[in-house]
């Protein structure tokens, strides 16, 4: 019952966040200079007629005001209409619905190379000698530190490029996901695996790993039985930005490697001030966060019962 | 013409239809035992091979594969896998039978009577007749398919009327000789009747034609994969070739950034890519395993557009003068990596009628730029070394689009004005902002170029009722003079001949004179394929890859 109710107060938290994110990305959109119907036809190399924008104009309700566009707007939300993409002409729910497909698989792909990879090495590494740990953290910090394209196209020049393992991008299949999923990897594993080992080194000072190792048992299984899931619950705070990382690298990376994706529709959207499937990333983007902490919440519990948030 | 580069853009103005391939003149020589006098561009050793996809990357996707709804550069390669026209350009670039066998002008000019091939059919069954052209000229013009060019290539278009079932008489306001050249553009390739009138909100994602290849599938964003046409057999005559197309499918992907286009190209993971960066030109000329073209547009090059209703370039003096101050040779050399043609003509020498009488008026001399200046009164320096007159300095504000590295163009441009002591500022602005800018006329000069099969360009960007005034048009210099706008009417109601081209010829001296603005180097198109690929055409409306008989070796 407890439970229950944690969850829906928590989804009704959700819903105003939603809320909150579609306004301020359309008064976000809204107060970019700039005239939206001039835009829809193609910039500035484009002829169109007065009948077009006139049309354009009250298709978009782009000559009402700020508060009926706006109402306009929200109304449609309600009944889950994201609207009509201004340059792909094909409703916002169903330019995402091609894309998110690709994102997700992308981003799965990611996590499972990322945790794996930061549970290892962090594993491996707390507390070891000095030259092991300033090199594994020297590592680390190039890699948070490194812009996601540069490493993207490090990758590409070394494995594409140079040994030809790889295609240049593309989204033919197994072998076109490895760099891209690998690239979005790199970059959140440099901030994960600093922050648990950091975390694991002092857990590994607690005086019940002490008693663990005084009772004969060897160093490995102390570390993986008894430490990890102490140093876990900073480490899952962290799932905020791993989310991010995920989804504002798949902007980058979808780019770089020519891949289909949210990513992708995000930036050509972007730079087409395409308003309704800006706002409907945007608010995908937060139903994701929203999902995300609320499972993260859940699972807080689990792992320390002791652990009660509101 | 100035035309030293290291590698020369073809400067003609018909390129060749077939492109010789190294490895298969080879092959024939050495099969035939004959000499080398084989015409490697006729090599009957080249027997085409049936089947296999052909994988393309391009540089950008439209959103949106309706021809009359878009501007895309891409949709002249694209629109001509799918669409057919009503008439095409042959080689030499006049107008030629396509999907319509004949045509008759009146007298006037006004009246186009269209008699149309029979037996054509739509990918979706529906036939092409009389009654599916009116329906195109409706579509094109319904302000809700929001198009921002076919409509306003056929705005004199009123009204048409159907004869018979192959024959349509179109009714034009005024007599407008570009109307076939602009038929025959990708952007005007002719829809399914039937779609246009059942589900014309689907034609974007799903548009239909009567062309060779059909859209098998469209992932916005990601790539199309097209299919052959069965049945497919009406291809126009310069194309040589009869029936289906030689390959089973086309596979385009959209691959954004340059050097990933030329390194996927060069490894093999795509067979042509359509448009290659100058900076890897080179690069790919030099390997055997690739055939490169570059190519000029016709319509109007590279030129910086002044703003002649405002201070300082209202001044012709100072007009003059900024012409004289830039190089535009050293611009077009370090921005092409030497695959730039530059021009001092405000008309593509790929254009029909250009005239090469007006070369070598508007030099680079830096000399006579100061000169200039200082007989215009901007004699005083500042402590940065730019020309002030009463106080004010002499700044050029040039809008442009923001990015996260400002034009190339325009940072070379403001190297080469200082010199004369002009302050050119690069204001970077969002694209809605900039499109909203313009059409206020709210700039000192602007980078631009605009790309178009028929003469009638220099029409579209200096006729004074191209002016953005109550409609939006392309006249950005805002030049507003009697004698050229009686000159470019002429010229559009001519019909093609020596009246048109003396109309044509005195407009292009006439712009001398006003200097509009400064022209830069020629607009290119570079493409490069696997020499895999055989007989792949070129087009004369846009010089881009036409792939229709195009196939490819084992």
């Amino acid at each position: 019952m407890h439970t229950v109710r944690r969850i829906l107060l928590r989804l009704l938290v959700g819903v105003g966040v939603l809320w909150g994110a579609a306004t301020m990305t359309f008064l976000a959109v809204y107060l970019i200079p700039g005239d939206t119907a001039l835009l829809i036809l193609g910039g500035p190399d484009a002829r169109p007629t007065a009948e077009t924008i006139a049309q354009v104009r009250s298709d978009y309700l782009l000559d009402e005001p700020f508060i009926v566009q706006y109402a306009g707007y929200l109304g449609n939300l309600f009944q889950g209409d994201l609207g009509q993409s201004y340059r792909l002409r094909i409703p916002v729910s169903e330019a995402i619905g091609q894309q998110i497909g690709a994102t997700g698989m992308l981003a799965a792909a990611a996590t499972v190379l990322a945790l794996p990879l930061t549970f290892a090495v962090a594993v491996l590494s707390a507390q070891r000698s000095n030259w092991v740990r300033s090199l594994v953290s020297g590592v680390e910090v190039v890699l948070a530190a490194t812009p996601t394209f540069i490493i993207g196209f490090a990758l590409l020049i070394v494995f594409s490029f140079t040994l030809q393992w790889f295609p240049i991008g593309g989204d033919n299949g197994f072998s076109a996901l490895v760099l891209p999923a690998l690239t979005l990897a790199l970059a959140v594993f440099g901030t994960l695996s600093q922050v648990f080992r950091n975390e694991l080194e002092d857990v590994l000072e607690q005086p019940f790993i002490l008693t663990a190792r005084a009772r004969g048992m060897r160093d490995l299984p102390v570390r993986v039985l008894h430490a990890v899931r102490h140093a876990a619950i900073p480490v899952m705070t962290l799932s905020g930005f791993v989310v991010a990382s995920l989804l504002g690298g798949s902007v980058i990376v979808e780019t770089l490697f020519s891949r289909q994706g949210i990513g992708a529709l995000t930036l050509a959207s972007v730079y087409n001030k395409d308003l309704p499937v800006i706002i409907g990333i945007v608010l995908l983007c937060a139903a994701v966060y929203v999902v995300v902490n609320l499972i993260i919440d859940l699972l807080y519990t689990l792992i320390d019962p002791k652990v009660v948030t509101a | 013409m100035i035309n030293s580069a290291l590698h020369p853009a073809q400067n003609s103005p018909r390129p060749p239809r077939r492109i010789a391939v190294l490895t298969s003149l080879l092959v024939a020589t050495l099969m035939s035992g004959c000499s080398a006098s084989a015409n490697p561009a006729a090599d009957p050793a080249a027997v085409p091979v049936s089947g296999g996809i052909l994988d393309v990357s391009i540089s950008a996707e439209p959103g949106c594969l309706d021809g009359h709804g878009i501007s895309a550069t891409q949709q002249q390669f694209l629109g001509r896998l799918i669409y057919d026209n009503v008439v095409t350009l042959d080689d030499d670039g006049e107008i030629a039978p396509y999907l319509a066998e004949s045509w008759e002008i009146s007298d006037d000019g006004k009246t186009y009577t269209f008699h149309l091939k029979e037996g054509v059919t739509f990918s979706d069954g529906s036939p092409w007749n009389a009654e599916v052209l009116g329906q195109n000229f409706e579509h094109m013009r319904d302000p809700a398919t929001k198009s921002p060019l076919a409509a306003a290539y056929i705005a004199p278009y009123v009204d048409g009327t159907v004869i018979d079932e192959y024959t349509f008489e179109a009714h034009l306001e005024y007599a407008y000789t570009p109307f076939l050249y602009t038929l025959a553009q990708s952007w005007l390739g002719m829809n399914s009747g039937k779609a246009i009138e059942e589900s014309p909100e689907t034609l974007c994602q799903e548009p239909i034609g009567t062309g060779p290849f059909t859209v098998a599938d469209y992932r916005p964003g990601q790539g199309i994969s097209y299919t052959k046409r069965e049945g497919y057999d009406w291809a126009p005559e310069w194309l040589e070739g009869d029936g289906e197309a030689y390959l089973d499918g086309v596979e385009v992907t959209l691959v954004s950034e340059p050097v990933i286009r030329h390194q996927s190209l060069v490894s093999g993971q795509y067979d042509l890519t359509e448009n290659l960066a100058p900076q890897n030109a080179a690069a790919v000329q030099e390997n055997p395993a690739f055939e490169y073209q570059n190519l000029i547009r016709g319509g109007s090059p590279n030129v910086l557009s002044f703003n002649l209703n405002r201070a300082p370039f209202d001044d012709l003096a100072v007009r003059q003068a900024f012409v004289a101050a830039v190089d535009t040779q050293a611009v077009a050399e370090s921005l092409g990596f030497g695959t730039y043609s530059p021009t001092d003509s405000f008309l593509s020498t790929a254009s029909k009628y250009y005239d090469p009488t007006v070369e070598g008026t508007l030099e680079y001399d830096l000399d006579r730029a100061n000169e200039l200046l200082d007989e215009a009164g901007w004699t005083e320096r500042d402590s940065d070394g730019f020309r002030i007159k009463d106080g004010e300095r002499l700044v050029i504000e040039v809008p442009t689009v923001e990015s996260t590295t400002p034009s190339p163009l325009l940072v070379q441009l403001q190297g080469e004005a200082r010199k004369a002591g002009f302050d050119l500022q690069i204001i970077q602005l969002p694209q809605a902002q900039l499109s909203e800018l313009r059409y206020a006329g709210d700039y000192d000069a602007l980078a631009g170029v605009w790309h178009t099969n028929t003469t009638d360009v220099l029409f579209i960007r200096y006729h004074s009722s191209e002016i953005t005034g109550e409609r939006i048009g392309q006249n950005s210099s805002y030049v507003d003079d009697p004698a050229l706008d009686d000159l470019l009417r002429t010229a559009r109601e001519a019909d093609d001949g020596p009246i048109a081209e003396d109309a044509y010829s005195e407009v292009q001296h006439r712009l001398l004179d006003i200097v509009p603005g400064l022209p830069l180097y020629e607009n290119h198109s570079q493409f490069a394929y696997s020499t895999a690929v055989q007989d792949v055409a070129v087009d004369t409306s846009h010089p881009v890859p036409v792939l229709t008989y195009a196939w490819k070796a084992e």
